[in-house]
């Protein structure tokens, strides 16, 4: 039943009044709010009346900076219908009183200051479906009697700090839909009553404390769309069972899994998202994963995962992102990763890879960032690569590349970050890296680089980062670097750098890092007074070089 | 029931089909749509669950 219990409007005048009381910053917003002067609070600011009763049905006063208390006032008003006070800085505990508002339906408190527990009361509220407190500082268990609500169909206590395990009961519920406890300190282990949720698609436990392993009995959670499970400490292997699951997106990454990928998994075409990282999944990638031609996003890094990247992994057309760094990988990049014309993310590093890299990999025209890091790759670059113009990050770093730094790279104008450092590139720097207008870092140390670094540098206005240490290269150091406003960290240590420092290399303020050392630079250091910022370390082993440091030619006197 | 992704014949499953829930409006194509579980680190993704999409317009699968 739901009729309107009988309360005197001027009752619930007062009460609202009271409730602005304990309010704070209500000076602008609930300047209306005034029994003095206007005595129909159904037209006041947020205050919605029940056309018959007049009393008031709905309170919403989202996202109006509020502060101070929720009044235990609001239990007067007995035929509220829709409580809204999110996105506020509502602090203090939520009243008792809460649980007289018997005929609420959708109560809000999410993203405020909340603290305490969540209050018992809650249970009473028998008409409720919608009970969101995310965000908030709650602490204390998940009162059981939730279970209680026998109409509840979401439930969002995420980002709070709830404690104890979650109560077995609130899985006996068919009506639930939605069911949101991410972000807090929830323990125990997942319960194989979960699956009791038949009319549940929202299950998300991202981010607790949950031990113990991923029930036998998953595969009849089969009106789950999304399981999110990540971030907790769960253990053992991943249940053949999973296989029956519906999901769209299975994230059980950050846990503590082992044993085997199931190649079950690789008939869960439902998957948009799957996300296994972060475990201890040994073994290796099954290639019937490459069955799973409607997933958009494959996450596999950090786990222990073994043998080759299969082939068939590029048959998964729709697939935007792929992680498998982090793993112990071996063999070649498949060229069959060349059909996947939607690939946005490709991430390859810190495994074993040996080869080239496959001249394919130049057709992911999508490609937005293409990192082999820490690899055994070699070879040249592909100058395919050219055709990247979405690429803005590039990572051949530690591997065994040789060969020219393609003039081409010059036109992959989006990149942001390049980092060709740990190989064996050699010959010159091409001045075409200059174009990368957009560029943010650049690495190319540790390399075998000849000849001068090129003027057209000067033009990388955005850069911050720039390391080009390690290497062979000659010549002055460009007074076209004085350009680079931007720039933090400058590392040109260990070439054969010779001339002056140039006096416009004191233009670039923002510099922090400098690191000329190691290098036949002569003359004296730039005047300027804000050059005396960086420490000897900066120009040590530059024999012919003048500066206030021990050692150096015109140096302070070498006391006994 | 050949094709009916809540059939438990087997394990795996397939995205919807999609047929006759867009009510008159067609095509009416199945999509991955995000879905936002609140305050979310920029770095995270979202989940993403299916949904029928008809030119802007979504419906339940």
């Amino acid at each position: 039943y739901s009729s309107p219990v009988y309360s005197l409007p001027h009752n619930e005048g007062r009460a609202l009044m009271s409730i602005k009381a304990s309010f704070s910053n209500v000076a602008n917003v609930l300047l209306d709010w005034d029994d003095d002067h206007n005595h129909d609070f159904c037209s006041w600011r947020g205050v919605f009346c029940d056309n018959v009763s007049l009393s008031v049905a709905a309170l919403n006063l989202s996202n109006l900076n509020l502060g101070g208390e929720i009044s235990p006032s609001i239990g007067d008003l007995r035929n509220l219908q829709s409580i809204d006070f999110q996105g506020n800085k509502l602090t203090g505990q939520i009243p008792d009183e809460i649980g007289n508002c018997g005929l609420l339906v959708h109560l809000d408190l999410s993203d405020n200051l909340l603290y305490g527990d969540i209050p018992f009361t809650v249970s009473k509220l028998k008409q409720l479906e919608f009970l969101n407190m995310k965000n908030n500082q709650l602490t204390g268990p998940i009162p059981s009697t939730l279970t209680q609500i026998p109409n509840l169909k979401t439930l969002d206590l995420a980002r709070n700090q709830l404690t104890g395990e979650i109560p077995r009961l609130i899985y006996w519920n068919e009506v639930l839909q939605y069911l949101g406890l991410r972000g807090n300190f929830l323990t125990g282990s997942l319960s194989s009553d979960m699956c009791q949720l038949t009319g549940l698609w929202y299950f998300d436990v991202r981010g607790n404390n949950l031990t113990g392993s991923i029930p036998d009995s998953i595969g009849n959670c089969t009106s789950f769309e999304i399981l999110d499970i990540s971030y907790n400490q769960i253990s053992g292997e991943i249940p053949y069972n999973i296989g029956f699951l519906q999901v769209a997106t299975l994230s059980l990454q950050g846990n503590r899994l082992t044993g085997k990928i199931p190649d079950v998994i690789g008939l869960m075409q439902a998957l948009a998202v799957l996300d296994l990282s972060e475990n201890e999944l040994d073994g290796p990638i099954p290639p019937i994963l490459g069955n799973l031609s409607y997933t958009g996003k494959l996450y596999l890094h950090g786990n222990k995962l073994t043998g080759p990247i299969p082939p068939e992994l590029g048959n998964m057309s729709k697939l935007s992102y792929l992680q498998l760094n982090d793993n112990q990988l071996v063999g070649t990049i498949p060229s069959e990763l060349g059909k996947l014309d939607q690939l946005f993310e490709l991430n390859l590093a810190n495994n074993y890879l040996e080869g080239p890299i496959p001249h394919n990999i130049s057709s992911c025209t999508a490609l937005n960032q293409f990192n082999v890091h820490g690899n055994n790759l070699n070879g040249s670059i592909p100058l395919g690569f050219q055709n990247l113009e979405s690429l803005t990050y590039l990572n051949l770093s530690a591997n065994n590349f040789k060969g020219r730094i393609p003039v081409e790279l010059g036109r992959i104008v989006n990149l942001d970050t390049l980092d060709l450092s740990c190989n064996h590139f050699l010959g010159p720097v091409p001045a075409s890296i200059g174009d990368l207008e957009h560029l943010l870092s650049l690495n190319l140390s540790n390399n075998q680089l000849v000849g001068p670094l090129p003027a057209e540098f000067g033009n990388l206005r955005s850069v911050q980062m720039i390391d080009m240490s390690f290497n062979n290269l000659s010549g002055s150091i460009p007074m076209e670097l004085g350009l680079l406003q931007n720039i933090i960290s400058l590392i040109l240590n260990n070439n054969h750098f010779q001339g002056k420092i140039p006096d416009r290399l004191t233009n670039c303020f923002s510099l922090a890092n400098l690191n000329l050392s190691y290098n036949n630079l002569s003359g004296i250091l730039p005047p300027m007074k804000n050059f005396s910022r960086f420490e000897p370390n900066s120009f040590i082993g530059n024999p012919l070089l003048c500066g206030n440091w021990l050692g150096s030619i015109c140096g302070p006197y070498m006391e006994k | 029931w050949i094709g009916d992704r809540k059939s438990l014949v087997g394990p795996g499953s397939s995205p919807p089909t999609c047929l006759a829930k867009c009510g008159r409006c067609g095509p009416c194509e199945p999509v991955h749509v995000p879905i936002q579980p609140g305050l979310s680190l920029p770095l995270e993704y979202y989940p993403e669950a299916w949904r029928c999409k008809c030119g802007n317009k979504l419906f339940m699968p």
